[in-house]
């Protein structure tokens, strides 16, 4: 390394750094309100544009002077939209609102913007702490997390490079491009990171054999092709803080010898494929991209590649078909990627998490990364935890953290007074655990082991009202419908499964089935071409083995135990306390499948009623007077009035 | 030539070929649909030339494995057998088993198969799953029978050999999975010209030549 | 339980296929910005798709005579993902979310909802074009399930109840829309 150039790129990022740095205090230091507004998906989903645009109307009406700074995504989704509120001059923190709409918005322009007054009823908590307002991180949803790939998430401009560089960004790539790439290999093997996308490989070993692979043209992909449904945290990341994901690619890039890399993302996310656009672009101005990066040899051309929606793409060979322009296949492996990837080129395939952990580790050091998380997987671990939770949303944790901690202690338990059931882990891949698993540490091993699996980090909660047969019917619905047909087992096997699940959940289920799922399951999980067709049975495998008793009421009994199945179960109307008169109900059926009855009580036309459970709600609770049964059968017979004629 | 032990039989392998080549040269026979000779990408799709490798847990398909010197190996045991089976019936489920009114009657390799592994044709415990239409009439001289394929491509693989490109492919997704001749009825800029290889390597008879 | 779906073809409307003929000119021209390689294939019909908003058999005939595959190659690529369409969707694309968390919430109850009010399948266009229905895998939102989005506009925590209103509000956008037009073309003469 020649100490020549190290200077040479010192200065050509000196200049950059020193003039993100003289933004952020001059929007740091402006003696006017800051107004963070969370626009990610999920937040515009919620109403984050009218609530923007609420402000902006009472700001320019009654021409207060305030900064409104649009941010990427907190994480914390139950709170959707967010506001963090920095006014200095109310002698106030800066504080978080939650659940801002355009009414609320404007309120708060008026009344704390203008008159200092945050209205403490609506205030969730203060982002620091002080003696007036309780901080957030007194809230365990907040100080139980530990961030490093979402550390910079909805605190800074998406949009905007000097955010990211004023708060650190690039100093990584930076320190990448003034040492060896033997150096960075070490670095990630020494910090133990394993791939989040979900096998949990080595990272720095999977750059070891790219790095060593013969030939010249080398490729670096990110994988973002985020198809678990019920998994997003990469579309947020990718939303709320494309840099660090581009850095860690440009790292990656130097230390195995690549120069040309992509981002593969679904077409199904535009804003992460408009953001992270805009972020190559924005890098490329500022030469932290493109040839001759900051000065250095070390050339880096990224492009976006927008998956066109197939489940199967994120398996990394099938993911390569599909930027070569062919149907997204998968193929036997080995050739491994990282000898044989795209256009036959070593290829080094990464997640999204995995590559926005880079530069944190650069900068902080292996040892620092290593002592986070568990001895086999260190680090933090990404989950969106959505389902029967109060405080749904994407956390990140420390490896190694139990299921318990996770689900009660951080996102607040479950709602409505009811059970918790089951934990659905890892997506269509993973697998159902019950509550014997609660304490069940969240690490790649712990997982696999319990018969579920790290996965992309999708976690959906369960309460008793759900029926793990239809949850596994759900699934197979699932792989079935984006098994891609190459390969027997995963076409025609996960399609028996699915028939015999979907007979189960009507009532229609009969002896041998059981044998018949535990049989098929085992053979597609061992017969199969790819990671799809081998891990596509696992919701069949664990629920049956957990939930066995379920199965069987289903199909012995004809009774869905958790109320679930349409097919199995019956709504009625206790006529010892339904209101006399009382119409709630009738009016809300969607199919018009309520009469009265001659003493003008209500009653349920089975033959007409799609089970939909809108009665349920509409009935008024001094009432409760809806009873919903399985078996259908014990639903007692109530006389409909013959039509009038 | 490396030697390999294939059923406690030495037998010598060429280099680099496939631990299927191999066998099959040697009159081993390991049940198969989707490989041909010389392939350099076997698509592995039908998965049914497992073996068991000494050294290896699990048994693997032979069609992807290069052989080498000294290789140990098992053609016939419990588990290869209950998946080859377990393949078959699978296949056989979404199969028209009308074996008499079959152009491959005899022929036919879903036949030779199943009598090697022992089982019947008619799929017991699993339900059958036909598609619709019977045949498909897309190519102008070719006629196509959905629930006589299985999917395994080698029609793709010869036609797109001898003409640089092919006339037929793999068309939709999934279970829903079928070979396509879309745009064949107009003018297209690369013609069939009714060489017929593709109807000779069909291991089943899902495409015959129509008589016009 | 199914709800009743039409299963009529398409009208052949002569506006639509003029304005069609326009569109395709406008792509013919854009083709000149994608490398003539196969790589191409799946950005250039995701382009097409976009302008047309779905892949006709002309379209795929233009594209197959760009790159130079034959459409039949084209056909079963496009016909592998999800994204693409075969059929013009209607002006208002309904999508019904069925991610795991909208599905523990009764996301398919949503969804069959939508077939019975608008009288159309998962996957159809209703026979006036206003409405097409589809359901897609996960948007996203897992924390607002369930979820349906039209057009643009996501619509978080949906209930059966609501399907009807969002129906309805749609249709009187269109009536107002009709009577506004109708009031300046008379204002106008």
């Amino acid at each position: 390394m020649n100490p020549a150039n190290h200077k040479k790129i010192d200065q050509a990022f000196g200049t950059i750094h020193a003039e993100a740095l003289q933004r952020r205090n001059a929007f740091k230091t402006a003696p006017v309100p800051k107004i963070h507004i969370g626009m990610a998906t999920c937040g515009i989903a919620s109403g984050a544009l009218e609530t923007k645009k609420a402000f902006e109307e009472v700001l320019a009406e009654r021409n207060l002077d305030a900064r409104i700074h649009t941010v990427g995504c907190l994480g914390h989704c139950y709170a959707e939209p967010v506001v963090i509120i920095d006014h200095p001059d109310s002698g106030f923190p800066p504080i978080f609102y939650h659940e801002v709409t355009a009414g609320k918005a404007k309120m708060l322009a008026k009344l704390f913007i203008e008159e200092g007054d945050p209205r403490f009823e609506h205030v969730y908590g203060a982002m620091e702490a002080n003696d007036l307002i309780p901080s957030v991180m007194d809230f365990s949803r907040f100080n139980m997390e530990k961030r490093i790939v979402m550390e910079k998430c909805g605190y800074i401009d998406p949009e905007d490079i000097y955010d990211y560089i004023a708060e650190g960004g690039y100093a990584a790539l930076v320190k990448a491009l003034q040492s060896n790439p033997d150096e960075i290999i070490q670095a990630a093997q020494n910090a133990g990171l394993r791939g989040r996308g979900g096998a949990g490989f080595s990272t720095g070993r999977k750059w070891e054999l790219a790095q060593k692979a013969a030939g010249k043209d080398k490729f670096v992909i990110c994988n973002a092709d985020e198809g678990d449904p019920g998994a997003y945290m990469d579309r947020t990341i990718l939303e709320s803080n494309p840099h660090q994901v581009i850095e860690g690619m440009a790292i990656c890039a130097y230390a195995v010898g690549a120069s040309k890399a992509i981002v593969y993302v679904r077409a199904e996310y535009p804003l992460a494929v408009k953001l992270v656009t805009k972020a190559i672009r924005q890098a490329e101005e500022q030469g932290l991209l493109g040839s001759g990066i900051l000065g250095s040899s070390f050339n880096l051309e990224i492009d976006v590649f927008q998956g066109s929606g197939a489940f199967v793409c994120g398996e990394e060979t099938a993911l390569f078909r599909s930027i070569e322009g062919y149907r997204g296949t998968p193929r036997h492996r080995p050739p491994f990627p990282v000898e044989q990837g795209l256009w036959d080129r070593p290829t080094v395939i990464n997640n999204v998490k995995t590559l926005a952990s880079i530069p944190p580790i650069l900068n902080k050091g292996a040892d620092w990364y290593r002592n986070i998380g568990t001895e086999n997987s260190s680090g933090t671990a990404i989950f969106s935890i959505v389902g029967n939770v109060v405080h749904p949303g994407l956390v990140e944790i420390p490896m190694g953290v139990s299921l318990r901690t996770l689900i009660f202690d951080i996102c607040g338990g479950i709602p409505n007074n009811k059970k918790f059931k089951a934990v659905q882990i890892g997506g269509p891949s993973g697998g159902c655990l019950n509550e014997d698993f609660l304490d069940t540490p969240v690490d790649f091993d712990s997982l696999t082991a319990a018969g579920a699996m790290m996965g992309s980090g999708g976690m959906v909660v369960m309460d008793e009202d759900t029926c793990m047969v239809e949850v596994a019917r759900y699934f197979l619905d699932f792989t079935q419908h984006e098994s891609c047909g190459k390969c027997t087992f995963c076409r025609i096997g996960t399609h028996h499964l699915l028939k015999i699940l979907t007979r189960l959940t009507k009532g229609e289920g009969r002896e041998g089935d059981l044998e018949l799922l535990e049989v098929l399951s085992a053979d597609i999980k061992n017969g199969s071409l790819c990671g799809l067709g081998k891990t596509a049975p696992n919701p069949v495998i664990t629920s049956l083995k957990y939930f066995k008793d379920e199965y069987e009421a289903h199909i012995n009994e004809k009774r869905c135990p958790a109320l679930m199945c349409r097919a199995l179960t019956a709504f009625y109307f206790d006529l010892d306390l339904c209101a006399r008169g009382c119409d709630a109900c009738a009016t809300c059926c969607p199919v018009d499948a309520v009469f009265t009855t001659r003493n003008r009580k209500k009653g349920v036309d089975q033959e007409l009623c799609v089970k939909c459970g809108e009665c349920v709600v509409a009935c008024p609770p001094e009432y409760d007077a809806v009873r919903k049964v399985s078996p259908p059968d014990l639903v007692p017979i109530i006389e409909k009035p013959s039509e009038k004629t | 030539m490396p030697k390999i032990l294939v059923d406690d039989r030495e037998i010598e392998a060429e280099e680099g070929s496939t631990l299927l080549q191999a066998c099959l040269n040697n009159d081993i026979y390991i049940p198969n649909l989707c490989y041909v000779e010389g392939m350099q990408y076997p698509s592995s799709s039908c998965r049914m030339c497992f073996v068991e490798i000494k050294g290896q847990d699990k048994p693997v398909a032979a069609c992807v494995v290069t052989v080498r010197e000294n290789m140990v190996v098992k053609t016939e045991t419990e588990t290869v057998r209950r998946l080859q089976r377990s393949a078959l019936r699978l296949l056989l489920s979404v199969h028209r088993v009308d074996c008499k009114n079959c152009q491959a009657n005899k022929k036919c390799e879903l036949q030779r198969i199943a009598k090697f592994l022992k089982i019947g044709l008619k799929p017991k415990k699993l339900e059958q799953y036909l598609k619709e239409p019977e045949i498909v009439q897309e190519h102008p001289c070719l006629d196509y029978y959905p629930n006589r394929c299985v999917l395994c491509g080698k029609c793709l693989y010869v036609c797109r050999k001898q003409h640089g490109q092919s006339v037929l492919t793999f068309a939709k997704r999934g279970f829903e999975t079928i070979i396509s001749f879309y745009g064949q009825d107009d003018e297209s800029k690369f013609e069939c010209e009714g060489c017929t290889v593709c109807v000779d390597i069909c291991p089943v008879g899902a495409l015959i030549m129509r008589d016009l | 339980m199914k709800a009743v779906c039409s299963q009529k073809g398409w009208k052949v409307d002569q506006e639509r296929l003029k304005e069609e003929r326009a569109i395709l000119k406008q792509i013919a021209r854009k083709f000149t910005n994608f490398e003539k390689k196969r790589q191409g294939l799946i950005p250039i019909l995701q382009m097409v798709q976009e302008e047309l908003s779905y892949l006709s058999a002309e379209a795929l005939n233009m594209v197959a005579g760009y790159l130079e595959i034959s459409k039949n190659e084209i056909y079963g690529v496009a016909t592998f993902y999800n994204q693409f369409r075969f059929q013009p969707p209607g002006k208002h694309p309904i999508k019904v979310c069925l991610g795991t968390a909208c599905h523990v919430r009764a996301g398919d109850i949503i969804l069959e909802n939508f077939e019975r009010k608008l009288k159309i399948c998962d996957g159809e266009t209703s026979d006036d074009r206003e409405f097409s229905l589809e359901r897609v895998a996960c948007v996203g939102c897992c924390a607002l399930a369930p979820v349906a989005v039209i057009g643009e506009t996501v619509h978080g925590h949906m209930a059966p109840s609501k399907v009807e209103g969002l129906i309805l509000r749609i249709e009187i956008e269109k009536e107002m829309q009709a009577r506004e037009k109708q009031k300046n073309e008379s204002g106008q003469s």
